[in-house]
This record gives C-alpha cells, sequence and structure tokens, in this order.
C-alpha cells in the first residue's frame, strides 16, 4: 500500500534507483474527475512538485497492487493535444518521451461526445492507452448508457467504466494495468479517414521522413500536427536547422487553403469529432429523464442578476462562518452588542485561533521555565523563537484551511464557474475575466489561498495580475487590526462603519485598477480577456472530496511558505535580541528597535512624532510577518495585557488612525503572501516589485487622505 | 442568414459557421467541441455571458468570445 515516492528526477528516468516497476500517466480533460481518481488509486503517497521550469504542477504517487509497484503520474488538465498551451505540451512531451509504459486516458462518463475526443488523439500516437470513463454513477442517474464492451472491441485497447466516489472499477483497472504489461493489446495506432487532407498528409509525410528532429514522433502523427500547425514541432525544426523542411510543409499547407478554402486545422478537428461520433453514436444512448432538483437550481443560478445574488449571499455568509470559527470575530462583537457579553467572550476564547496560540504560548513557556537555568540564551531562542515561529504558522492554517474549504465547496459543487459568469461583464471593464471573483472573494478571508486561486485563469497575463494584485484584498487579519483601531478611536458608529467599509472598498479597488495597470503596462496587452468556461451540473458538494481538495492546497501552502516563515520568524528574534553589544534581554535594545527608531520618521507625516511613534514604526514592521502581530506588538510594547488599551494608550486622532488603517490595509499582508507570490509566479523580480509596490502605494495613499482629512478639518 | 451568437435567440439552436479569432482560441473552442457545422443549443442569452450546450456539455461564453462565434439558424436539422 505504501509505496515509496519516485523522485521528481525520476521523470527523467534514473535507472540505478528505481522504486517501482511500471509508469502509467493520466490524461484527461479540465473537470473530467482526474483528482479525485488519482486520489483514490494512489491514496497518501502522493508527491507534488512543478514540471521543470514552469509553474504547471505535476503530481505522482506509487501504488502497489499484487506485487506490483505502479507509478502514477497525473498530466496537466488539457482538451487535445494540440501545442497551443503549456499543459498540452507538457502533457505530450512527456507520453512521447518513453517515460510512461501506459496511459490513462480519461473519459467522462456524463460526456463521452466531447470527452472521448482526447483519448483517440491520444490513440494516434501511442498504442499502450487504457480508456477509463469516469463518473459513471453520474452517468446512471442521468439516464445514459455505454456499451462499454463495445467500446472495447470496436478499438482494441482496454476500456474500463469507473466510479471514484464510490470506488467502483478501481480494482479491475489496478489489474488491466498489470495485465497490459504482460501482452500488449494493441500494436497499432488509429488511423482516422482524413479524407480529402490524406494526400496532402501523405506529401508532408514524405517530407518529414526526412527531418532528423522529428523521427522521435510516429511519422503519421507528426505529419497530421504539422498539416494543423503545431508551434511546438514548428519550433523544433527551426532550432535544429531544418528550415527548409519547415518551409516545404508550409507550402503544403497553403496548398490546401488554395484547393479547399478552410484552415487545415478546423478540418483535422471536425474529422475527428466526426470519428468520435460515429463511435458514439454506436454505443451511447441517450435516455431522456425528468429534470432533477439539480436542472432547477441549475436553472435559477443561470439567471444574470439571480444568481449573481445568490452566490454573493451564499458566500458571504460561508466568510462569516470561517471569520467566527477561526477568531471568533464578528459573533463575539454581536453577541456583546446584543448583550450577551459572556456568551461573545466564550466565542473568542474557544475560537480556533486562540486555542491554537494559547497552546503555544503555553509550550513556550513550559521549555522557557525548564531551560531556562542551564542557558537563557538558548531557552529563549527555542520558546521565543523557533516555538512561537512554528506557532506563527501553524495558527495561520485553521483560516487558510477553511478558507480552502470554500474554494473547494465552490469547484466541487459547480457553484464556482457560475459565479465567475455573474461577475464577468463588470471585471471585464479592469481587464479581467469572470475568473478573477475568486481572489476577490477568497482574499477576504485570507490572501494565501486567493493568490493560490489564480491557477483558475487560462490567461497567462490574467494569471499575473490575480497574483500582482490579489494581496490588496483585505483579509482578515486586517479586518482585525483595522476594528482595533476603530473600536479604540471613532466613538461615532457611523463613521464606524463607514471607515470599515472604505477600507474594504480602498483595497478591492487597488486590486481592480493595479490588474488593469499590470495587463496595460506590463504584460503590454490591450484586449480584455475571454470567457469560456465549461458549466458542470450544480449538485451538493460531498464532504471527502473537499476535504481532498482543501488539504491538498493547505499541504502546498505548508511546504512552501511553511519553512519561509518559520524562517523569517527566528531571524526576528533574532534582531529584537540582538544587540550592538552582544544578547540583550531588554527589548528596547535590540537591533529591532533601533530600526524601529530609525525609520519612525516615516511617521512625521502623519503628525505622528514623540516617544510613542516608534512602537508603531516596529509594529509596523512586524506587519510583514503577519498582520496580526501588529496588535501583539503594541501589547508586547505597551506592556499591557489587554490589547485596546494598549491601542488606545497611542492616543491617536481620528485621521491619524483612520490613515493609519489605510496603510495597514494596503501595505504587503505577510510573509505568507510573499512566500506564496513568489510561488505561483516563480519570478523573483515580480516578488519584490510586487512588495515594494503596495507599500509605497500605500504609504502614499496613507498621507494622501491624512493630509486631506486634515486640511478638510481645518476648513470647517 | 449569418450572425454571430450574440444575436442569436435563447432557446433556439444555430449552427456554427465560422470561429473569427486568433488560432489560440480558435482551437480551444473547437476541441471543446465548437466545431464549424456543429449545432448549439442556446440556453441563456440575455446580459452576461452566453450560455450553449453542445455534445452533452455546457459552456459559458463572454459576449466578446461569442461574437466572433458566425453561426446561423439550425432549427429543424438533427443535432448530431
Ligand atoms: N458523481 C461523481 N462525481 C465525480 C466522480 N469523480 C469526480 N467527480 C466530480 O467531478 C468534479 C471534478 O472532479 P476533479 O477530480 O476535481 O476533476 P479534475 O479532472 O481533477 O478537474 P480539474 O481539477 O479542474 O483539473 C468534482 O465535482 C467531483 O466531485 C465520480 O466518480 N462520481
Amino acid at each position: 500500500m505504501d509505496g515509496h515516492i519516485g523522485s521528481r528526477n525520476s521523470l527523467k528516468e534514473s535507472e540505478e534507483s528505481k522504486e517501482y516497476d511500471l509508469t502509467v500517466a493520466i490524461v484527461g480533460n479540465p473537470n473530467v474527475g482526474k483528482s479525485t481518481l488519482f486520489n483514490v488509486l494512489t491514496g497518501k503517497s502522493v508527491h507534488v512538485a512543478n514540471w521543470p521550469g514552469v509553474t504547471v504542477e505535476s503530481k505522482e504517487g506509487v501504488k502497489e497492487w499484487k506485487g506490483i509497484r505502479i507509478r502514477f503520474v497525473d498530466l496537466p488538465g488539457i482538451y487535445g493535444l494540440s501545442s497551443l498551451t503549456l499543459e498540452e505540451v507538457i502533457s505530450r512531451e512527456y507520453i512521447v518521451s518513453g517515460d510512461s509504459e501506459l496511459v490513462i486516458g480519461l473519459v467522462d462518463a456524463t460526456s463521452p461526445e466531447r470527452s472521448l475526443y482526447l483519448p483517440i488523439q491520444l490513440l494516434e500516437l501511442t498504442p499502450n492507452v487504457i480508456i477509463v470513463f469516469t463518473k459513471v454513477d453520474e452517468m446512471n442517474r442521468l439516464g445514459i448508457h455505454i456499451h462499454f464492451d463495445k467500446l472495447e472491441a470496436m478499438l482494441g485497447v482496454p476500456v474500463i467504466p469507473t466510479s471514484a466516489l464510490h470506488k467502483k472499477g478501481i480494482r479491475e483497472l489496478l489489474d488491466t494495468i498489470i495485465n497490459i504489461s504482460n501482452e500488449k493489446k494493441r500494436i497499432k495506432l488509429v488511423n482516422i479517414d482524413y479524407g480529402g487532407l490524406e494526400s496532402f498528409i501523405s506529401d508532408i509525410s514524405k517530407i518529414v521522413a526526412e527531418s532528423k528532429t522529428l523521427k522521435n514522433y510516429p511519422l503519421r502523427w507528426a505529419s497530421i500536427r504539422l498539416l494543423e500547425g503545431d508551434k511546438r514541432l514548428e519550433d523544433l525544426l527551426t532550432s535544429n536547422n531544418e528550415l527548409d523542411i519547415l518551409n516545404k510543409v508550409q507550402s503544403v499547407r497553403d496548398a490546401v487553403r488554395r484547393s479547399i478554402g478552410r484552415d487545415p486545422a478546423e478540418l483535422i478537428i471536425n474529422a475527428r469529432f466526426r470519428y468520435v461520433s460515429n463511435i458514439t453514436k454506436e454505443v451511447v444512448v441517450r435516455v431522456d429523464k425528468v429534470s432533477s432538483y439539480e436542472h432547477i437550481v441549475d436553472k435559477i443560478f443561470r439567471k444574470p442578476y439571480i444568481g449573481a445574488g445568490l452566490s454573493l449571499v451564499l458566500m458571504l455568509v460561508s466568510l462569516l462562518l470561517v471569520f467566527s470559527v477561526n477568531t471568533g470575530f464578528p459573533l463575539n462583537l454581536i453577541m456583546r452588542y446584543i448583550g450577551l457579553q459572556e456568551v461573545g467572550e466564550l466565542i473568542e476564547f474557544y475560537s480556533l485561533n486562540s486555542v491554537i496560540s494559547e497552546a503555544f504560548n503555553m509550550l513556550s513557556n513550559q521549555i522557557k521555565s525548564s531551560i531556562y537555568w542551564y542557558n537563557p540564551l538558548l531557552a529563549s531562542l527555542i520558546s521565543d523563537g523557533i516555538v512561537i515561529g512554528l506557532g506563527s504558522v501553524i495558527s495561520f492554517l485553521p483560516l487558510i484551511f477553511m478558507t480552502f474549504l470554500i474554494l473547494a465547496a465552490l469547484e466541487d459543487s459547480g457553484l464556482a464557474p457560475r459565479i465567475a459568469i455573474s461577475f464577468h461583464n463588470l471585471l471585464n471593464k479592469f481587464g479581467y475575466s469572470g475568473n478573477a471573483v475568486y481572489p476577490l472573494i477568497l482574499g477576504m478571508g485570507c490572501n494565501v489561498p486567493a493568490v493560490m486561486s489564480s491557477r483558475t485563469s487560462v490567461d497567462d497575463s490574467e494569471r499575473t495580475q490575480m497574483i500582482f494584485s490579489a494581496p490588496f484584498i483585505p483579509c482578515q487579519a486586517r479586518l482585525i487590526v483595522a476594528s482595533a483601531l476603530i473600536a479604540a478611536f471613532f466613538r461615532n458608529p457611523l463613521l464606524q462603519a463607514l471607515a470599515l467599509l472604505t477600507m474594504y472598498l480602498s483595497g478591492i479597488f487597488m486590486y481592480l485598477l493595479t490588474g488593469k495597470l499590470v495587463r496595460r503596462a506590463v504584460c503590454r496587452i490591450s484586449d480584455k480577456p475571454e470567457l469560456i468556461l465549461e458549466l458542470p451540473l450544480i449538485h451538493f458538494p460531498k464532504v471527502k472530496v473537499l476535504w481532498w481538495i482543501a488539504w491538498d492546497y493547505t499541504k502546498h501552502f505548508l511546504k512552501k511558505a511553511g519553512l519561509i516563515i518559520f524562517t523569517l520568524s527566528v531571524l526576528v528574534w533574532v534582531l529584537v535580541n540582538l544587540s550592538p553589544s552582544g544578547m540583550t534581554a531588554d527589548v528596547n535594545e535590540g537591533f529591532a528597535a533601533t530600526i524601529g527608531n530609525a525609520i519612525s520618521y516615516i511617521l512625521i507625516p502623519f503628525d505622528i512624532v514623540g516617544e510613542d511613534s516608534w512602537k508603531i514604526a516596529f509594529a509596523l514592521i512586524q506587519g510583514f510577518i503577519a498582520k496580526e502581530s501588529v496588535l501583539q506588538t503594541l501589547a508586547v510594547l505597551g506592556e499591557s495585557a489587554n490589547v485596546d488599551d494598549a491601542v488606545r494608550s497611542l492616543n491617536l486622532t481620528i485621521p491619524q488612525a483612520y490613515s493609519l488603517i489605510l496603510l495597514i490595509t494596503l501595505y504587503i499582508p505577510c510573509l505568507a503572501t510573499v512566500a506564496v507570490v513568489y510561488q505561483e509566479s516563480r519570478n523573483l523580480k515580480l516578488t519584490v516589485v510586487q512588495t515594494i509596490y503596495m507599500t509605497l502605494l500605500a504609504y502614499l495613499i496613507s498621507i494622501l487622505v491624512y493630509q486631506l482629512i486634515k486640511f478638510l478639518m481645518w476648513v470647517i | 442568414m449569418s450572425k454571430t451568437l450574440v444575436n442569436a435567440a435563447e432557446g433556439t439552436k444555430v449552427r456554427v459557421i465560422d470561429i473569427i479569432a486568433g488560432q489560440g482560441l480558435k482551437n480551444r473552442l473547437m476541441q471543446m467541441g465548437l466545431t464549424p457545422g456543429e449545432v448549439l443549443e442556446v440556453i441563456e442569452n440575455s446580459k452576461g455571458p452566453v450560455i450553449v450546450s453542445v455534445k452533452g456539455v455546457t459552456i459559458a461564453l463572454g459576449r466578446g468570445m461569442a461574437s466572433k462565434i458566425l453561426v446561423d439558424d439550425a432549427q429543424g436539422v438533427q443535432q448530431s
């Protein structure tokens, strides 16, 4: 069961340390049920990495079955094997590389007419294919019948119906995988009749046969691909000095256009779909079933305004729920307002965040007191540096995990694309497509999932826009800091609400505006991103699937960003405890205090001067690690057990407090976000520029706002 | 007779004639089943993106995208 995990290098066939006997690649359309099947097949032994040099993720896992260790490699979700997207190129190159003995081509049993297209294309490239139908449970419900045996006979490769959700067909699949390697069933590739194009294909075959570059590819396949126009193969020919071959191919393509009058790619794709539909006509029977409740829900969510409104309410409620479970906020405040003071405190006390931080504080104190006698410095390093650092990674987790749960529920239920549709027109005005709604919503929970949700976009430039701009969305941590400042310095409830509202609006506005700016100025694209989205039937999300998706994302975050956060937390400990004259126990003497003092002049434009200013400056620096720590730091420096008192003791005016809220909202949210921006963009320069951009912008805007309010108040 | 998908009435069936877009977008749509000659059912077409059903799959297309798809009426034509 627990097979070893093949290392990423094993993609390049490292013979000496093979930890598996057989490699099977899995290919399928987006949303076909690939992740679910992969999870069921490999269990927990999954290794996640990126394909070399790109941000596309690769997953592999090993499953031992009847003594044979099968390594599954999950290829990116794709619609075809042309080379128009990075995902297609990766999948194709991997299949051609021969690293895998077998390829599983997935077909969505609820839409075989469309999804059989990809496996048929596979069969043009390699005969070692197993066709696996997913979601057969759903198929039965929808009144679709498929003659799997007949299909098997027609195609000459194994066809296995499965339902990953009900663990049906998994044994059969594993058995087939082991047996097929003993006696390969199919030796020849599928030959689709391309009709009028056949003579052109044979012309190109003669040309391609002379190419050294393309001899790794099946001749007929490469010829068809070149006739269709294949960026990747053309680049290969160009870079290997076979331009003459490319030119000859081009002239054949021109001849097709002249004699038939249409684009060869269109004719070829059409012919392939005709081949598919000739098969499905024989093996698929659809019996119309009466519309189920899903269809009715579907209809409601499809209506432009009703759908958008409903989704918005749904998401806000889930976010509030997450907030409350995580920190008790804002449920505790509501309870307090309606007079249930004690209930409010209970909620706050038993919230996840407080339980976790309490646990780590206890652990930290325990360690400190037990090894203090041995070496005070070591005790402090372990308890204040390492344990608290670990604690800050872990206390992030509940919020991140729960926000991922929302994302998972949106994805799994089929609501996500519908929400994207409702917001497409609005977001399009800012150079985004409807997909940009995910960072917007998730960001209010936590910016880490928001940045990661950029993966939903198929437009590279839009992905960059999302990664770059998502950290502007005010997350829960900022909400907490802002609320503390508002509660301390704003008396009027109307002003309080106004301050909170404008804080959100400014963050969202910057997200939108920056997106447009990045598209225009950085990516230099003037047209708007298009929206092409598949809409699966709406269904109630399945807990198991939610757990998989959310845990997958969280693990990813922990691995990549956890180490960075931890290291920097320890670094901060060093800064706090190291003084020019060696280690120090006094916070006021450390390098951190020196830095705080040195930069406290940045607060002069806010008229914040005097002895307390360095505390705010230092708290702002701490805010780079995590926004919550702004309050924590103020409490520690104010030598006050109660955060509210500590904040109040700063004696800020309303304009000062408000501009500080804006500053805190708009500058870089936390280290975790910086880490994830790097992880998603794989671009150090972009990450640095982003951090500087946000910080500078936040500073300038808040100064401007402060001076403006001051001026207005003076006029009045 | 021909028009773009944006002008197709809700509830009708239309046949794709051509897709006037760059190679990337065009191929993506075709691989998703929107090939010339294919019959689409227009499920939703009012304010937001146009929603069509093709080969048993429901697909939403932004209005910009939809305006690049030339179609003609296919009332009474058997869906292949
Ligand atoms: N009824 C049913 N639904 C399934 C089954 N397997 C997957 N699904 C659903 O299909 C949807 C897509 O599943 P995923 O596993 O995320 O699909 P994927 O191919 O990895 O999709 P991407 O993550 O978009 O690439 C989810 O809503 C699943 O709940 C199944 O066996 N039966």
